[in-house]
């Protein structure tokens, strides 16, 4: 209750830690804007003095060149290829992200096993390719793997005489008529797989016995997508070697093998780390809980530990996820025509660099925006919900 | 929900940003003031490129490597061939001294960055010289060096004989080329739907082309005898089909709005051609000098001229030493012989890069 310690001398303003800590964030601030406004005063400067455009009208201009495996026109506008570019960014961020998980799961649970060979495999497979440079991994699949180690066309392979692998890529049977018929076929099997499934689900959930429901649900599907196709009388055909390329079925480019090889490769590497951690951090009672009640051991894996595993691994797993999108612009290294292989070649043929990269800088982010906000939406959903 | 709103905003802001920059851009280059500065910017530019090269003492010449011929690294590091004799050429012309020049080597794709941030002073990198390059990269074509046509290369036993058995065929090219273009262009045209594959580097294409990924290597003409000679397997396992599908006037280019560096560098080249009409070679070019009374070479190589007010030296005003044709031809040679010293080796013919008088289309204006 003295009063010379309770009424403190009062600090004045430039030395009162709220008013400095303003202070810095307004200068390093200043300083940000100050950068950036000098890099676009010299970018103004010099883009006047050799007269290059600053806008968007390039995308108009035509584009000039064409893209493998598909039927753009050389006359057809840079904006067309660009969109062309993006779907196969997309393309091998769907399939990658989708193959990626699933082999890094794998290895993830296998570096758990109690077998020593396949905890050793799985041990040897995540140090070796996480420790690898991207770019050397993704170099190595095209020149050692595809270009060399994959027969020419004249001697392709042809496993079971349904595929046609030969390095000028890899041919596949396919579904005749187009991917809308295709889509809403698939899409209409799925949904009614689903029904289904869920409604195994409830009447296993009443009689409280033990059901396979999702296994009914894929068996639904690829039975009702058989249906669906035999129905509406779409077929499929088998590529065969042609001269020196391949006809019929899907095509798959070399350099889109190679692309989504490596990238699924060196995802799987960081996933499987994740996933380990993840099932680890799973509470230990959870298992002994699931020996408790006589689960078998993949009953265990399944229900109960993998579920509660992955909402921990979900924040994590979204980061690689952005990382595999990212990656795939390493694609212009090999030619594979995707975002950024289409914004060099436009920008060799006479589009103005800085818009281009400016647009290509731009999608790219919005691609990650929209992958972080699905992965936080699944992350909102599996999350504890605590009280 | 905040995490939400917040990536949002950021894409809004990013968009905003790139937009407000686009719209700016135009709306300065059209106000009267900013048109002002711009003028005053190019005087100044045009100036300075030429005097600081001067000034630095060496040309920055962008250039390439790995295409025998046009530019290669020796083993002793240094650049050999057609485009960086006339890196050399330049540098003779301008600072008198045909080795003060530092070789930039380029990727295809990133030439014109490199000529438009000013990473270099000139561009001799066999580039075609085409309305869109010259419009928007903001690239000045000077004199072309050389004239070269498009064509097709295969391995001599696949069995083609002409461009148009190549149906169906994948054709390897060099990423951000014209070569892309025109064999589009072709493959519409002849109806011949090829799939053309887009590479960085030429090496890239080789080991391609050597795993049998590729059925034809399509570039210049030039090019590709330059690679054929120096292909693995021996230069008769490769076949150049004897079609030419383009136009492609290879051309030194400098950045647009610098009139007196463009002068600089176009004379510079147009002296190696004027020194074969006038049969000067870098043997002769002293004694020719000494002896010949021939007011036109005399005035060529910057000697003294004998009029009625005394004997004068023509400078034309050129921002380039008077002497510099003499320096040009006494340390890199006419246009003769840098061609006959990188390309007659790889088998490459005069063809339409002969003189005028000679059939082909090799004219310099007169020098006086």
């Amino acid at each position: 209750m003295s009063p010379q310690l309770s009424t403190p001398s009062k600090v004045p303003f430039f030395r009162d830690i709220r008013t400095l800590k303003w202070a810095l964030q307004i200068l390093a601030l200043l300083a940000v804007f100050a950068l950036f406004y000098w890099l676009y005063g010299n970018y103004q400067e010099n883009v006047a003095k050799s007269s290059i455009q600053t806008d968007l009208r390039f995308l108009d201009n035509p584009a000039n060149f064409t893209i493998p495996g598909n039927d753009l026109d050389q006359s057809q506008p840079v904006r067309d290829a660009f969109v062309e570019g993006f779907l196969n960014t997309l393309r091998v961020a769907f399939i990658g992200i989708a193959l990626a998980t699933i082999l890094g799961t794998l290895i993830g649970i296998a570096r758990l096993s109690k077998n020593f060979m396949v905890r050793t495999l799985g041990t040897v497979y995540v140090e070796l390719v996480r420790n690898l440079p991207l770019l050397l991994l993704l170099t190595f699949m095209n020149l050692a793997v595809v270009l060399q180690a994959f027969p020419r066309i004249e001697n392709a392979w042809l496993p079971l005489d349904l595929f046609v692998v030969s390095n000028r890529g890899i041919a596949i049977p396919w579904f005749i008529g187009s991917p809308a018929q295709l889509g809403i076929g698939i899409l209409s099997a799925a949904l009614l797989a689903f029904v289904v499934a869920k409604v195994r689900i409830r009447q296993a959930d009443k009689s409280g016995k033990q059901d396979r429901a999702w296994l009914v649900g894929i068996v639904t599907f690829v039975v009702l997508v058989i249906v669906i196709w035999l129905l509406f009388g779409y077929g499929w055909e088998l590529p065969y070697v042609d001269g020196r390329g391949t006809t019929g079925g899907l095509r798959l480019d070399p350099s889109f093998f190679a692309l989504v090889a490596s990238l699924v490769i060196y995802t799987s590497s960081h996933i499987a780390e994740i996933v380990r951690g993840s099932i680890l951090a799973v509470s230990k009672g959870q298992g002994e809980a699931a020996d408790a009640i006589a689960l078998s051991g993949s009953q265990k894996m399944r229900l109960i530990i993998l579920p509660q595993a992955f909402r921990i691994a979900m924040p994590a797993l979204g980061n690689q996820y952005l990382n595999l999108i990212k990656n795939s612009s390493l694609g212009a290294t090999i030619s594979y025509f995707e975002l950024t292989q289409i914004a060099q070649i436009t920008v060799g043929n006479g589009s103005p660099a800085v818009p281009a990269f400016s647009l290509t800088l731009l999608v790219y982010l919005a691609i990650s925006l929209v992958t972080s906000l699905v992965v936080n939406f699944f992350n909102r959903r599996l999350a504890l919900v605590e009280r | 929900m905040k995490r939400k709103s917040l990536s949002v905003l950021a894409v809004a802001s990013a968009a905003g940003l790139f937009l407000a920059g686009c719209a700016s851009t135009e709306a300065e280059t059209t106000t009267p003031a900013a048109t002002q500065t711009t003028t005053t910017t190019t005087t100044e530019a045009a100036g300075s490129l030429l005097d600081s090269v001067t000034a630095a003492g060496s040309v920055r010449c962008g250039t390439r490597d790995a295409l025998p011929g046009f530019a290669v690294t020796n083993d002793a590091g240094e650049h050999v061939g057609f485009d960086s004799d006339f890196c050399r050429v330049i540098a003779a012309a301008v600072l008198g001294d045909a080795n003060a020049v530092e070789m930039i080597d380029l990727e295809t794709a990133d030439r014109f960055t490199a000529l438009q941030s000013g990473a270099i002073d000139v561009l001799v990198r066999n580039t075609t010289w085409t309305a869109t390059r010259d419009g928007s990269e903001g690239a000045n074509f000077l004199q072309p060096t050389f004239y070269d046509g498009q064509g097709m290369m295969v391995t001599s036993d696949s069995g083609y004989n002409a461009i148009a058995a190549m149906d169906g065929a994948i054709i390897c090219v060099a990423k951000g080329t014209t070569t892309e273009g025109n064999a589009a262009l072709e493959s519409s045209r002849l109806g011949l739907d090829w799939e053309i594959r887009s590479f960085d580097e030429t090496d890239l294409i080789l080991e391609a082309f050597l795993a049998g990924q590729c059925d034809g290597w399509s570039s210049d003409v030039s090019q590709l005898t330059g690679l054929r000679s120096a292909y693995p397997n021996g230069s008769d396992a490769l076949t150049i089909l004897p079609e030419v599908f383009s136009k492609e006037p290879l051309a030194p280019a400098v950045l647009d709005g610098d009139t007196a560096w463009a002068q600089a560098v176009n004379w510079a080249i147009l002296a190696t051609i004027q020194a074969e009409e006038f049969g000067i070679t870098s043997a002769n070019v002293d004694s020719i000098r000494d002896t010949t009374e021939d007011v036109g070479i005399l005035r060529f190589l910057g000697a003294e001229v004998p009029g009625s007010d005394g004997a004068a030296v023509l400078d034309p005003n050129l921002s380039l030493p008077t002497d510099f044709a003499y320096q040009v031809v006494k340390q890199v040679g006419n246009y003769g012989e840098i061609f006959a010293r990188h390309l007659t080796p790889l088998g490459l013919d005069r063809g339409l890069n002969s003189l005028w008088n000679d059939g082909g289309i090799l004219y310099a204006p007169p020098y006086r």
